[in-house]
């Protein structure tokens, strides 16, 4: 589902030598999910690296967090504002949220 | 006049001066151009999303001012909780981890008929797609006697920096038993939350410093954003402190004297030591000139590309847009910022755009150690932008401190993340 076309592949491996790694690190195709996930950023972080009081995703295993949110949204887990936002997702999309953010780098 | 294109762009590296943040990685931008007019929470994270989302892109982010003052959290500024320098943005990592452009500048005409964005400086700026990110101005005169001179005698702090920094140094001046006025504006307008945020963290500072003044909020509205979870904190904390004039007790200030001080509504006469007037707002001023905006002032726009309904290949997002039920926050621009970039993205390679998926989240202190929060997620229907039924709103009321403690941590976290998915 997060195929990356093969320009950007290309133009990406040739940036390789001259771009420092931050700027590599984070480069990837926008797709459904990543536009879906990416909005979550806002309060965790970018790709989920919270540096606050935010909880962070990073090193988070995919069945992990989709516990969780799937939780948040039962209302099995107790929250201030992730219960309210879970919601709006179905399970489905919560699931492909968790894997985005599972397979962020560190 | 200084045209500068892509070829002769790498020649003026060199230069001197004007030229700021504009070397680094942008040597292996090729592809098409990106030109955002805002550094913002809206301009800032579509110029660094449009590099993640296509490394290639050549993107340029065009700001007035060197370094750009947050809204949320100036209110902790106001009232010394936060120096200035905490809400203080800068983009000069945007430009060395995600190789944009970085110029300061203001940019005084957009011609979407030849594509290019001209300013003050005197430079010409050639674009693929433009990005619209200039927040909001003000409709001076809207409040008879409140124009911009005013606005240096009676603050609206509704732009941060030295606005915020007036309106606190009159605060710290007010003597003890001084009367304070937050004039809050009609819909819509920028952080609804926000005017009722700031008469709350007010009211802490005037119970711990100046125990005997009190505040008037003297409001053109009978509702506004979290209205029942501000109520509910300030009976419990500021009793004596807030009083809160609904328009429909003829709370709605409709004239100002900045010479001798006074505030009126059709019914009354107040003359405060502290006058805070949040005037009507429109799109900020560039998308006023650029003729991007509707009679509403503010900018319609396609809810699934934010692309302009009145000029190709400009879009419009953040506090300018008319986003249909995303409020004008932040985190709204943000949002609205990451879902423009990955569409065009998509366009600039003859794909259909995906459809918006978007959040807000917004904190709002009632002090310090009590947060209150709304959320929403929102999809388009119906051609609009709309939040996804069954979820979102806004805390519980009748939490215990706990719970508000936890919000008001939050807040700070949501700070520090959101500043860091902008500008870093």
């Amino acid at each position: 589902m997060r195929g990356f076309p093969v320009t950007p592949v290309l133009r990406l491996a040739l940036g390789l030598a001259l771009a420092p790694l931050a700027l590599v690190g984070t480069a990837q195709a926008a797709d459904q999910v990543a536009v879906m996930a990416d909005a979550c950023a806002g309060c965790h972080g970018t790709d989920g690296h919270s540096i606050g009081g935010m909880p962070g995703f990073s090193g988070k295993k995919p069945e992990e967090l989709k516990k969780v949110l799937h939780d948040f949204k039962s209302g099995a887990r107790e929250a201030t504002v992730m219960d309210r936002i879970a919601k709006a997702y179905s399970v489905e999309q919560l699931d492909a949220i968790a894997d985005y953010f599972a397979s962020r780098k560190k | 006049m200084t045209k500068i294109s892509r070829r002769s762009f790498n020649a003026l590296l060199g230069a001197a001066g004007a030229l700021s943040l504009a070397g680094g990685l942008s040597a292996c931008s090729s592809g098409p151009r990106v030109v955002v007019v805002g550094g913002g929470f809206g301009g800032a994270t579509a110029a660094k999303y449009l590099k993640r989302y296509d490394p290639s892109l050549d993107v340029t982010l065009i700001d007035a001012q060197a370094s750009h003052f947050t809204c949320p959290f100036s209110n902790t500024v106001l009232v010394g909780m936060n120096d200035m320098s905490y809400i203080e943005r800068k983009f000069d990592k945007l430009n060395t981890m995600h190789g944009v452009k970085v110029y300061t500048d203001m940019v005084t005409a957009i011609d979407p008929a030849t594509k290019v964005v001209k300013t003050a400086g005197g430079k010409t700026f050639e674009y693929d797609r433009l990005i619209v990110s200039p927040g909001i101005d003000f409709k001076w005169n809207a409040i008879e006697g409140y124009d911009e001179a005013a606005s240096n005698v009676m603050p609206h702090a509704w732009k941060a920096g030295p606005q915020t920094a007036l309106l606190k140094k009159q605060l710290e001046a007010m003597p003890n038993g001084g009367l304070v006025v937050i004039a809050p504006p009609g819909n819509p307008f920028r952080c609804p939350p926000g005017p009722y945020e700031r008469a709350s963290l007010i009211a802490s500072y005037l119970k711990k410093n100046k125990p005997k003044s009190k505040l008037l909020i003297l409001d053109a509205k009978d509702a506004f954003a979290k209205d029942k979870l501000f109520k509910e904190g300030w009976e419990k904390m500021y009793d004596d402190i807030i009083e809160w004039v609904p328009a429909a007790k003829n709370g709605k200030v409709t004239k100002v004297n900045a010479k001798d001080g006074t505030v009126e509504t059709d019914f009354e006469k107040f003359k405060p030591a502290v006058a805070n007037i949040i005037p009507p707002q429109t799109a900020g001023q560039i998308a006023i000139t650029a003729g991007l905006a509707d009679k509403s002032g503010f900018c319609p726009v396609d809810p699934n590309t934010f692309e302009s309904t009145l000029a190709k290949n400009v879009h419009v997002i953040g506090d300018a847009a008319i986003a249909g039920d995303m409020p004008k926050s932040g985190y709204s621009a943000s949002s609205q910022a990451k879902v423009c970039a990955a569409a065009i993205v998509a366009l600039f390679k003859g794909e259909k755009p995906l459809p918006l998926s978007a959040i807000n989240t917004c904190y709002s202190l009632v002090a310090p150690d009590y947060g209150i929060s709304v959320a929403a997620v929102f999809a388009v229907k119906d051609g609009k932008i709309a939040s996804i039924p069954n979820s979102g709103g806004v805390s519980p009321m009748g939490a215990n401190y706990q719970f508000r403690k936890k919000e008001a941590d939050f807040a700070v976290g949501w700070y520090q993340s959101i500043c860091q998915d902008s500008w870093a």
